[in-house]
């Protein structure tokens, strides 16, 4: 009985054996569980993760630039509000650390093709590479036949006639300032009643008159002190006080610029040096922004380069600020702040080219997330209605937040000059004391265009 | 009250002719200046002004207005590359204008803040023809007996008869020829902004008093007859509606009512396009107006880069 049993349990074993044999390999199914991740909503470092991973997809997948732009800025907290046009002592190194930008003196090489030749009368101007306005020393000892043409394949191009330019700007000049009979200026508002007219009624007829030779600037959109957003991060810093306090934030900044002037155009200008090129260092500042002066405040997170998104003409070709009465020369004279002057140049260019070809990529689509494939080159030039100082300005990277940061080596470039006066005085009908260079400078900028143009 | 171009007609001792004058029609006609491409940019100046100018969703038109007219300026600007004469050209803004007249016994004075005036090293060729001029001998002007024809004017007690050329440009402005005048109706509130009729009675009487002081400036203050007629142009807009003038002194002879008439060509009431939708009108889920400027009319805008060719070409 017992024997019988066991042969039962025995032959039982042996099937329940048989049965766990695999005969074969099963498919591979749908794994039983949904992946392990970290929390959304708990509170800690990898939900935090999480949620901005989540948030990144959410940009990235946006079906249009406009719906990118309103996620980009939605969520509204305290930011620091940038001035370009700023007293603040030592702003430009401040700026140029929170927009990561290199600033090289002077103006950036060009190609020789992209000059035409210029011709005066009596002195003649070497056309091609020229660093710097000061460099091309005029009445150079050449006779007008050995003027470098460099576009010998094309036929001479026809000469600039620098009189011709000298007469139209001296005219601008002579009408605000002495043929038009205005009231006396405003208490305080000294740039309204002649500069600011001057400058207008300059770069207007000089665009039209250059026209002929840039075709980029005759497919192109003049804007009237138009208004200028761009909001970012860049760095962290631990929340002080409130109901957030102790958690780990981004630095937001924001930056609102009202140029004087701008000129939009439907073609990006081409890139000076190439995307990663490194030409210096950028500084490093241990402070908080707060003590540059800057000072926080929460409102909409605007991006804007001056006509919304829909416009053809959505790429920057230069820009015209005029420095308001407060940040004139004289006062920093009398403060004994002479070393200043310069800075208030260099620091409304940076920020105000930063600003603008930064919206200007992220209304190509660009983000810190996704950065610029190409870089995007703008001009600005920065006046008080006497000294004029240019800059170029290269935007190669984006990625400025404290995460895209860390493995990012490529940075933005700033070219400028110091500021140079483009005459001395005005009287009886006559300007005196008219300097070519800077006017030469400006024509160059405007007439700067694609090479395929 | 009543048609204010008709008493701006009495006081000026104008006569009035419909339509532009054959010179500016002749422009708008001549394909020969490339008019056609530019209704391309001029649809995206209009669109810019009305649609993508600000980062709101729709501008005033304090701020559209202004942007519309430097916009269609700057195109107009960069036909410069064409003609280089056109960069004997100035923009002038606010320019005061003051000039005196008499108009059978009755001292007229006109002053003010005129607009935009542009002005041209060159002045404008006579529009009208010596046989037109003689002709305005026999019209009649209209009066409106028994109201009197200053009827809402302003009465004042002129101390100083000031007869400038009204922004006062010292001499030796070497674009001493007043071309064209701009006028733009940019209030926000409609209340505030003048009517298309008083809008042409305005114009009337600034592009004469322009006029008139550049005629006693060439001939000097005596009325008579003038032999090179001084004309200068004028136009107005509210930001959609365009109303084009142009106006021609024949005689600084004001005083009695014969004898030769200016003359005044008026083009009124020409839409530039029909409605700018700065968001699309959606009624039940479908969208029934799309976004955009519907109604676009380019001979408006041919019409406005024919009067700023005028004179060069």
């Amino acid at each position: 009985m017992a024997a019988l049993g066991a042969r039962r349990l025995l032959r039982a074993g042996r099937r329940w054996f048989s049965e766990t044999v695999p005969a074969a390999p099963s498919p591979p199914a749908s794994p039983l569980y949904p992946p392990v991740v970290a929390s959304v909503t708990a509170k800690s470092k990898a939900a935090k993760s999480r949620r901005l991973q989540r948030f990144n997809q959410r940009v990235h997948a946006a079906a249009t630039v406009e719906e990118k732009l309103r996620l980009y800025g939605k969520l509204q907290r305290p930011k620091y509000t940038v001035y370009p046009q700023t007293f603040a002592l030592n702003a430009d190194r401040w700026y140029r650390s929170f927009t990561k930008t290199v600033l090289v003196p002077g103006m950036p090489p060009r190609a020789a093709a992209a000059k035409p030749p210029v011709a005066a009368a009596g002195t003649t101007l070497e056309a091609g590479r020229a660093p710097e306005p000061g460099a091309e020393a005029p009445g150079a000892a050449q006779a007008p036949e050995a003027v470098k043409t460099p576009e010998p394949a094309t036929g001479a191009a026809p000469y600039l006639d620098m009189g011709e330019l000298r007469s139209v700007a001296c005219d601008a000049l002579l009408q605000e300032s002495f043929y038009q009979n205005k009231k006396r200026p405003f208490l305080y508002r000294d740039q309204d009643h002649t500069p600011g007219p001057f400058l207008t009624q300059l770069v207007s007829t000089l665009a039209a008159f250059l026209s002929s030779r840039n075709p980029l600037l005759a497919a192109s959109s003049l804007d009237l002190k138009p208004e200028v957003n761009y909001y970012w991060h860049h760095g962290e810093e631990v929340v002080l006080h409130g109901h957030r306090k102790g958690r780990v934030d981004p630095v937001r900044f924001q930056i609102d610029d009202n140029p004087h002037l701008q000129i939009r155009v439907p073609k990006q200008l081409p890139e000076v040096v190439p995307l990663e090129s490194d030409l210096g260092d950028v500084p490093v500042i241990d402070h908080k922004p707060s003590k540059l002066p800057l000072f926080k405040k929460q409102y909409e997170n605007k991006v804007f380069i001056g006509s919304k998104v829909a416009d053809p003409c959505c790429y920057g070709h230069t820009q015209f600020h005029l420095l308001p009465d407060k940040l004139k020369r004289e006062r920093f004279i009398r403060e004994r702040l002479e070393d200043q002057i310069e800075v208030v140049y260099r620091s409304n260019g940076i920020a105000s080219l930063f600003a603008w070809t930064a919206a200007q990529a992220m209304y190509q689509g660009f983000w810190s997330e996704a950065d610029v494939t190409r870089p995007f080159v703008s001009q600005a030039v920065v006046t008080d209605g006497k000294h004029f100082a240019f800059f170029c300005y290269q935007l190669n990277t984006l990625a400025l937040s404290a995460e895209t940061i860390k493995n990012n080596p490529r940075k933005n470039i700033c070219w400028g000059t110091d500021s140079k006066p483009l005459y001395d005085v005005v009287e009886d009908g006559n300007v005196k004391g008219f300097n070519d260079e800077v006017l030469l400078q400006l024509v160059r900028f405007l007439l700067n265009r694609p090479k395929e143009l | 009250l009543f048609p204010g171009v008709r008493q701006a007609q009495w006081l000026t001792k104008t006569k009035l002719v419909e339509g532009l004058p054959p010179a500016v029609q002749g422009i708008v006609d001549n394909p020969a200046h490339g008019l056609q491409e530019l209704e391309e940019r001029a649809k995206y100046a209009v669109s810019h002004a009305r649609l993508w100018d600000t980062a709101e969703v729709a501008p005033r038109r304090e701020q559209y207005c202004p942007v519309l007219f430097e916009n269609l300026i700057h195109i107009c600007r960069l036909m410069s590359g064409k003609y280089p004469s056109l960069t004997k050209r100035m923009l002038a803004r606010n320019c005061r204008i003051a000039a005196t007249w008499e108009r059978e016994s009755i001292l007229l004075q006109v002053r003010g803040l005129s607009g935009i005036l542009m002005n041209s090293m060159t002045p404008i060729p006579p529009v009208a023809s010596k046989e037109e001029i003689l002709a305005t001998k026999e019209h009649v002007l209209e009066t409106f007996y028994p109201i009197a024809p200053t009827i809402d004017l302003q009465e004042v007690n002129v101390y100083k008869e000031l007869n400038d050329t009204g922004e006062c440009f010292r001499d030796g402005y070497p674009y001493s020829h007043p071309h064209t005048l701009f006028f733009l109706e940019s209030a926000n509130v409609r209340t505030d902004r003048f009517r298309p009729e008083q809008l042409r009675a305005k114009m009337l009487m600034f592009a004469f008093g322009n006029a008139l002081a550049k005629a006693k400036a060439l001939h000097g203050n005596d009325p008579k007859v003038l032999e090179q007629p001084v004309v200068v142009q004028s136009i107005g807009t509210d930001g959609q509606l365009f109303q084009f003038m142009v106006f021609q002194l024949n005689t600084t002879d004001l005083v009695s009512n014969d004898g030769i008439k200016n003359l005044v060509w008026i083009d009124s009431d020409q839409n530039l396009y029909e409605k700018a939708q700065c968001v699309p009108e959606v009624k039940k889920r479908v969208v029934t107006k799309p976004a955009g400027i519907s109604g676009f009319q380019p001979d408006t805008f041919k019409k406005f880069l024919a009067l700023y060719l005028h004179g060069t070409v």
